[in-house]
């Protein structure tokens, strides 16, 4: 325990002081807020992918309706985009129950199939609405109005930003994690049939989750395009951004709290690297990369890399005997 | 009386698996529905719980009509169950376990650890408590499912061939630990293939065949029942002199 804490405190100090170590390093600095961002969307994802084992591979489409919805409040309203976040997030929350009430009665491959028509839809209709830019998409402002245009010179005001939003988040998980819902959400991705004899109402407690998911995905989204000032259908809704949210989770270990941003820490800055070196040669190879991650972890890490750190159960030569006690002898 | 089912028919296409079965449970009661394999007793508990719906015929529990509630409304309103092959929630410890049946009656995590906590100690998992659950082997598994329902804390638990699979010696310990929960007030329904357990725990008896009610009685009036001896064994062939 005491380790954990040791280490757990050395990575919220190294999380904090960062952006100082790496100032005037503008490649560095934005790498940072790439991975705070990444780690927002994946921890999203992780509620309902992670802890209730419902694998959305949709979950572009959250994504996508937070950047748009910042967009659209810009170019349409002239707000400061991040007044669309919001909006991104409620109408998220609303999409989120359209899908999961009819998709959450799916199980297994047929709902991750189901969450990545839907995504592949949203993206094709997005591109035909001139009202979202059509294919070209929709840029936020060129030169910042006001302060909460969000538009700075360096990558660490938002680097601050996401760290906010991913503390936030993570603490919001950690309190669902021990809440009954985080224990009925882990009984459900064991045995759905067990949870329900035990008077879960599994339905429910799927759409909480899809829900919850959805809403900090659009609010990734949103963050997105505050600090890139565009979206496009493929930026907003691509398979891509679906995938690299369950690779990064899947990664580190999902269904964990920290998982999400154990993967975001090693995905991004890789993904970073192949593209500076291999320039727009390498786009082709991001999603060969992400098909031999997937791979691997599937082959030889299932539970993602944290559980490479996992405890023991205490005294595992007791277990047979101890196992013995359960089976035959207990009273 | 506690559960009441009546005219229950489950049909899967045109092959009736529980044709027209009525059985009653009053509170207190421990009932033992016997039958050869394929006799639909675990169908017909399955009807019962929620698990599947039934084609015709009305199911009710403590005087509510829950045939079209699902298993979490039934199991809330106090009808815990435990699983043929038991369903171990694999990625949590034993105490876990326990402690997602004790959050139904508990909403607060650190209230139904303790009340899981109380629960393993009575069903003897007590010093395991904090070993993961996919370290138990099938007896293990097989008593944890039933604290698990314990820590519910429902009025009926309906066990789905709790023994199966046990040595002779945990049987009988399984059998004391039932009539220990019984002895607590609990309504128990048991579906079993193994005659001992229907013997030293029932009290009435209904045996089921090809979907029907064939007999139902004492353990001892039905044991001895011509019907019951023919559907387990088959008939005598008279005239051939072999009954194979």
């Amino acid at each position: 325990m005491g380790a954990r804490r040791f280490a757990f405190l050395g990575l919220v100090v190294l999380a904090l002081v960062y952006p100082l170590l790496v100032a005037g390093l503008p490649v560095y600095e934005r790498l940072g807020a790439l991975v705070l961002l990444g780690a927002i969307g994946a921890s999203a994802w992780n509620i309902v992918g992670g802890y209730a084992g419902q694998v959305s591979v949709g979950h572009a489409v959250f994504f996508g309706f937070g950047a748009y919805s910042a967009v659209v409040v810009y170019t349409h309203l002239g707000w400061p985009p991040i007044a669309g976040a919001p909006i991104g997030m409620a109408l998220s929350v609303l999409l989120a129950a359209v899908i999961g009430v009819p998709t959450l009665r799916l199980s297994g491959h047929y709902f991750s199939m189901a969450t990545i028509a839907v995504a592949e839809l949203v993206r094709v209709l997005s591109s035909t609405f001139e009202f979202l830019g059509g294919a070209q998409g929709l840029g936020g402002p060129a030169m910042p109005r006001t302060v909460f245009d969000l538009s700075f010179l360096s990558a660490t005001p938002f680097y601050y930003i996401f760290l906010a939003v991913l503390a936030f988040l993570l603490g919001l998980t950690w309190w669902i994690e021990n809440s009954r819902m985080g224990f009925y959400l882990r009984a459900i991705k064991d045995s759905e049939r067990a949870a329900r004899s035990l008077g879960v109402s599994a339905g429910r407690y799927k759409l909480y989750a899809y829900m919850l998911s959805g809403a900090f995905t659009a609010l990734a989204g949103s963050l997105y395009l505050c600090m890139f000032g565009f979206v496009d259908p493929e930026s907003g809704f691509g398979i891509l951004i679906s995938v690299k949210m369950v690779v990064m989770a899947a990664l580190g270990g999902a269904g964990q709290l920290f998982g999400p941003l154990v993967g975001a820490m090693i995905l991004v800055p890789l993904e970073e690297l192949s593209n500076s070196w291999l320039g727009g040669r390498g786009a082709g190879l991001t999603f060969v990369l992400y098909g031999a991650i997937i791979v691997i972890i599937a082959r030889f890490l299932p539970s993602g890399l944290l559980s490479l750190f996992e405890r023991r159960p205490e005294a595992p030569k007791a277990k047979p005997g101890a196992t013995n006690v359960a089976d035959g002898h207990a009273d | 009386m506690l559960i009441e089912a009546r005219d229950v028919t489950k049909a899967f296409g045109a092959f009736k698996a529980v044709d027209n079965a009525s059985v009653s449970v009053e509170e207190g009661d421990i009932l033992g529905l016997i039958g050869p394999n394929g006799a639909g007793k675990s169908t017909f508990f399955n009807c019962l719980t929620g698990d599947l719906p039934v084609t015709s015929g009305t199911v009710t529990f403590g005087g509510t009509d829950v045939t079209r509630l699902p298993p979490e409304a039934r199991a809330r309103l106090g009808l815990a169950r435990t699983f043929q092959v038991p369903l171990t929630f694999e990625s949590m410890s034993i105490l876990d376990n326990a402690t997602i049946g004790a959050l139904m009656r508990h909403p607060n995590a650190r209230e139904a650890r303790a009340k899981a906590r109380d629960v393993l100690q009575k069903v003897g998992l007590g010093p395991l408590a904090d070993q993961p659950a996919r370290s138990l082997g099938t007896p293990g598994r097989k008593r944890l499912e039933i604290a698990r329902a314990l820590a519910s804390e429902p009025r009926a638990l309906l066990l789905d061939e709790a023994m199966a699979g046990l040595t002779p010696t945990e049987v009988r310990e399984a059998i004391e630990l039932v009539r220990r929960i019984h002895d607590g007030g609990i309504t128990i329904v048991i579906v079993e293939h193994i005659m001992e357990v229907i013997v030293s725990l029932a009290r009435r008896v209904v045996v089921f065949h090809q979907g029907r009610e064939i007999a139902r009685g004492t353990p001892r009036e039905v044991t001895s029942d011509a019907k019951v001896i023919e559907a387990y064994l088959g008939r005598r062939r008279v005239h051939h002199g072999d009954a194979t």
